[in-house]
């Protein structure tokens, strides 16, 4: 498969009248973006705003992180099986709106949301300080459950993200990059000497709004399967998550996977990359048990020689992880997991929940119990309601300064585990 | 805290849905349990089968805390 991916940079985003993308300048049209998030009549009111790098503003509770795309040509569009018809994705052109993001936030579940700081400490750690982000806050009608407030949350971000990317459909990208995989056959001929390596994604299916969609189907009633590497970009793997902050994947990261993005750059120079494994993690089990199977099964049919294993969460994953990890090495397919730490503190505590002597090739995302301060900002989009609730803090989170003592845990994305952050260690 | 309690003499059985977790930190009976959100229920069932399944879970801790093992034991 091949695709073309045209990269247009966004160097800023201002309200206006009218909708539209110039001189690599983001006008939004406030009405027409409400009008799009309140086409599901479970959100009862919408407000947008902007936040841009360095100015003193916390995003919160945010849910999810979106870069906006647009399928110019080929099969499919963006965010398949959701927002476009169901068809595969993955080849042709899109074009990517670079160095901004629309983030979706309100009180889902309230403490399994995030924060992003746009300035400080926290801001360092998050990867969504760099990005321009529109930010939606929405609030749903009243007598709503959770799982269906997240919904529509989730739903009308892809929308806003889709109706953004629409923007640039007829625009010339500043930078065109290509990403090209073999087929099998194609791919021994070609490449007969090099390494034959995998990716191999663990994807959050815990259920109770940890869940992730591939093609719009719940990745907790998949079983392993194989994807282009290039479907992602299009939007073939979403996020529906409302977990720990640090180290869930928001469609951001699905979208500009560092995982598969690195393993291109080798692609045909020091190694054959195969292809995309996808698999779960699921809270019974039997599935852990098939899951692993499957995917240690999939590597050894695909005459694997190495594979990169990211997980995505913490707690019972880390079994998904060992188990993946310890039958793909039981094939005779050597691996490197990739994850991050809860280690206490102090970072004395044992980092993961379960180990095996297979896993001897580790990266960390770094530690999440890690405490940092951040202090008071000027401005906050959202609500501080949740902040000493959220997953990472505690009722001594709020200092009498204004600033906030917590862990990593609660700043998106600091410790993700497809490398999409600034922390590791040796 | 499995571990802490059998250091104090006392027998312990360990409930758990993902029994490779309490293999790896050294539970000597484990009882595997239904599912990580609800290991010792099943909201899908309807009252009745449900108290049946929670009661069988029961016996079979009880049943495996009086019963020697030789080392780690899965009580399937």
């Amino acid at each position: 498969m091949r695709l073309e991916m045209g990269h247009i940079y966004i160097k800023d985003i201002q309200f206006a009248a009218e909708s539209k993308i110039e001189d690599g300048i983001l006008y939004v049209s406030e009405e027409a973006v409400k009008a799009v998030a309140l086409e599901d009549e479970k959100i009862k009111s919408v407000s947008f705003d902007i936040a841009k790098p360095g100015e003193s503003v916390r995003i919160t509770p945010v849910k999810d992180v979106i870069e906006p795309r647009v399928k110019v040509e080929g099969r499919g569009g963006i965010f398949p099986g959701v927002i476009s018809k169901v068809d595969t994705v993955g080849e042709g052109k899109t074009y990517a709106l670079k160095g901004m993001a629309v983030v979706t936030a309100g009180k889902i579940v309230g403490f399994q949301e995030g924060i992003i700081d746009m300035t400080g400490p926290g801001a360092d750690y998050t990867p969504f300080s760099k990005t321009l982000n529109l930010v939606m806050v929405c609030e749903p009608i009243d007598g709503i459950k959770q799982h269906e407030y997240e919904k529509a949350v989730r739903f009308a971000g892809f929308r806003v993200a889709t109706y953004i990317g629409e923007l640039a459909r007829e625009l010339t990208p500043d930078e065109t990059k290509v990403y090209e995989t073999c087929t099998i056959k194609e791919g021994m001929e070609k490449y007969p000497d090099l390494p034959r390596v995998a990716y191999v994604q663990m994807l959050q299916s815990q259920g109770l709004l940890h869940d992730t969609y591939v093609y719009g189907v719940d990745a907790k009633k998949i079983v392993p399967t194989i994807l282009s590497p290039t479907e992602i970009m299009d939007g073939a793997i979403v996020s529906g998550n409302c977990v720990s902050a640090c180290d869930k994947n928001p469609t951001y990261v699905h979208l500009n996977n560092p995982v598969v993005h690195d393993l291109f750059e080798q692609h045909g120079k020091t190694l054959n990359f195969v292809c995309q494994i996808i698999t779960n993690e699921n809270v019974y089990l039997a599935d852990k048990q098939r899951s692993s199977d499957w995917t240690a099964k999939l590597c050894k049919m695909l005459d694997l020689d190495g594979v990169i294993v990211s997980q995505e969460g913490f707690g019972n994953p880390d079994t998904d992880l060992i188990m993946n990890c310890k039958k793909i090495e039981a094939e005779g397919v050597k691996t490197v997991i990739i994850t991050d730490e809860y280690a206490g503190r102090d970072g004395k505590s044992q980092s993961l929940a379960d180990a095996d002597q297979a896993a001897d090739a580790v990266v960390t995302g770094g530690n999440a119990n890690q405490v940092v301060i951040l202090p008071k900002l000027d401005k906050v989009i959202g609500t501080l309601d949740y902040v000493t609730k959220i997953a990472g803090a505690s009722e001594e989170t709020l200092r009498e300064d204004g600033s906030l003592e917590v862990e990593l845990q609660v700043l998106t994305g600091a410790t993700n585990e497809t490398g999409f952050n600034k922390l590791s260690a040796r | 805290m499995v571990k802490e309690i059998e250091r104090a003499g006392i027998p312990v059985v360990h409930i758990c849905t993902v029994t490779p977790i309490s293999m790896t930190v050294g539970a000597n009976r484990i009882v595997p349990a239904i599912a990580i959100p609800h290991p010792l229920g099943n909201p899908a069932l309807d009252k009745d089968e449900e108290k049946e399944l929670r009661r069988k879970i029961v016996e079979k801790a009880l049943t495996a805390l009086t019963t020697e093992v030789d080392g780690q034991t899965i009580f399937e």
